[in-house]
């Protein structure tokens, strides 16, 4: 699987600030990759060293093959970074054409009204800009990114400000870009349920470090706990010994997927009634929060 | 590339039709207007103004019956370019291309996929363009004003223009251009410095009424005269007035002392190539991720 992102050993102050603090990862070619974390992790300040706007202090970054600032790499990226701001004077459709020039590309009215479609802004295509919502923004934020069919797009809280409609399509977009269209999204938000829906691989970022990468699947199977209603808890808690946790009325039992059906065999055996089973624990959001040492929220429920 | 650049540097101008008229249009109307009213106004008062000894030279001649010449009119008028007015409102369109990008943080977008000094090349070649373009329509706004002043004073109308005319017209007109990108430098400069739109308008304007008073009421007193390195050096404005006082010749010319013109453009050199590669510099290792 080839890389379309690299970074080693990536390091970024602001006096005394660590932003990023020895980064190392590797972002591979297709699909949607999330980057989490809380604010200060250093999700932007990697952006933004990936898209040339600021330097790193030490280590490398590599895009598309090519160094940072390399004209050949830059050009198969796009990018939106937070929510944008334009001329306030120009029509979203005059937006992508003077961004298409600055890019070195033909005024093409065929091309910047297919990218206005597909974001959904064909009916606001000759409104000025001035009178658009934040919402609207993110739509041509997200359509200037790709204005020059880049391989690779840099999405910073793409869905910032869009209202749950919005939201819905924007994922959908973004799901189609990377699964139809062959490009490789790397997005930063701070939606974890969003993340979880839309991403394939995600890395968790902690004060300027990587601290867990993976597919999501990967980081939300591990750690996983069978949830069980049984009568007597006491009887139970005893036969599970330090596998087993008392939450509330239940039983969490901390054993691998492929031993619940045995201990549940086991448990009826000792004559211990269960009402009820199920896998429960680590969605994205536990796993983040675990990571984190951010405030942890109670245990949700895993589907799957 | 370059090219890129400046294509759509000047899309976006296109587009704003504010910058348009104030940095345009504004300045040639204001003063078309005013040379009408004021045609009018001696028009008015024509024969108390014959009869006075001390009416200045320029109103009797406005109201000699001579023919006026359009030709010539137009090579004086290309001297006028750089006025004050218009270096006041070109400074509006200049500001804004140069400091409009950071109002919009559209840095962020657009300088991924070309280098920064092709980007601030950009906008100074189109900022060039926009000079231009204001120079020649303040060129047909003293054209207008001399046919109105025509007709008010029932003055019959000539065009002479020969090929020392031609040269001496581009001549001037130059050195005004150069007068004008000499004065929008300091917005260029204070754009990339402090990223805000209004400094870039104020520093020019504080700086120009400076270089202006300094050499005329702060210096001497000093021991510094006029064509002094001093003087000279910090006053690129009248540096390039004695370069056109050199152009039109005659009297204005002999007046210009022959230290002046390298000098001049020793002066004139550096306060336009300083502020550009500054801000290049400036520019080539700015943090674009802050507000």
């Amino acid at each position: 699987m080839s890389a379309v992102i690299e970074t080693r050993n990536l390091t970024k102050t602001y006096g005394t600030v660590r932003a990023l603090d020895g980064l190392s990862l590797t972002i591979p070619k297709g699909g949607v990759y999330g980057v989490l974390g809380p604010n200060g992790a250093g999700k932007s300040t990697l952006f933004r060293i990936l898209l040339g706007l600021i330097g790193p202090t030490e280590g490398e970054a590599s895009v598309m093959g090519g160094a940072i600032r390399d004209p050949r790499a830059m050009r198969r990226m796009g990018s939106m970074i937070e929510t944008p701001r334009y001329p306030p004077y120009m029509t979203a459709r005059q937006v992508l054409t003077w961004l298409s020039l600055a890019h070195g590309l033909t005024s093409d009215t065929a091309r910047t009204d297919r990218w206005l479609e597909r974001v959904g802004l064909t009916d606001a295509a000759d409104r000025r800009v001035r009178g658009f919502s934040v919402g609207m923004l993110q739509r041509l934020g997200v359509a200037a990114a790709l204005i020059t069919e880049p391989e690779l797009i840099i999405l910073d809280e793409p869905t910032s400000g869009m209202d749950p409609p919005g939201i819905q399509e924007m994922r959908a977009l973004i799901r189609s870009l990377a699964h139809d269209d062959g490009l490789t999204v790397v997005l930063a938000s701070h939606q974890l349920l969003e993340v979880q829906r839309v991403c394939d691989r995600v890395a968790i970022m902690n004060k300027g470090k990587l601290v867990r990468e993976g597919t999501v699947s990967e980081l939300t199977t591990t750690g996983e706990r069978l949830r069980l209603s049984v009568s007597p808890l006491d009887k139970a808690t005893a036969l599970l010994g330090d596998r087993g946790t008392v939450d509330g009325t239940a039983l969490l039992a901390s054993v691998p997927r492929a031993e619940g059906p045995a201990l549940i065999r086991a448990l009826v055996e000792q004559g211990i009634d269960i009402d009820e089973a199920r896998w429960v624990g680590t969605d994205l959001e536990s796993v983040f929060f675990t990571e984190t040492g951010s405030i942890q929220t109670p245990e949700h429920d895993h589907v799957g | 590339m370059w090219a890129d650049a400046i294509r759509a540097e000047a899309f976006r101008l296109s587009k704003s039709r504010t910058t348009w008229f104030w940095s345009v249009f504004f300045a040639p109307i204001l003063m078309l207007i005013m040379g009408a009213i004021s045609s009018f106004v001696i028009d008015a008062n024509a024969t108390k103004l014959a009869a006075d000894p001390e009416a200045p030279p320029e109103l009797t001649q406005m109201m000699a019956a001579a023919p006026l010449d359009l030709g010539q009119a137009m090579v004086a008028n290309a001297g006028n370019l750089s006025n004050a007015l218009v270096l006041l409102f070109i400074l509006i369109g200049a500001a804004t291309v140069y400091a409009g990008d950071y109002r919009w943080e559209t840095w962020r977008l657009i300088s991924a996929r070309n280098t920064r000094p092709n980007q601030l090349l950009g906008k100074l070649a189109v900022v060039t363009g926009l000079s231009l373009v204001a120079m020649l329509v303040m060129l047909i706004s003293g054209t207008l004003s001399d046919l109105v002043q025509a007709a008010v004073f029932e003055r019959s109308l000539a065009f002479t223009l020969d090929a020392g005319d031609v040269g001496q017209f581009f001549l001037l007109a130059g050195l005004s251009l150069l007068r004008i990108l000499q004065f929008t430098m300091m917005a260029l400069l204070a754009a990339v410095m402090t990223r805000s739109l209004m400094v870039a308008l104020f520093v020019p304007l504080v700086l120009g009424i400076a270089q202006f008073f300094l050499p005329m009421q702060v210096l001497p007193p000093m021991g510094f005269m006029p064509d002094s390195w001093l003087s000279i050096l910090i006053n690129p404005g009248g540096a390039i007035d004695a370069l056109k006082d050199l152009v039109r010749g005659g009297e204005a010319a002999a007046a210009v002392a022959d230290h002046v013109p390298v000098r001049a453009w020793i002066s004139i050199v550096l306060w336009t190539v300083l502020p550009a590669a500054g801000a290049i510099a400036w520019f080539n290792r700015q943090d674009l991720s802050k507000e």
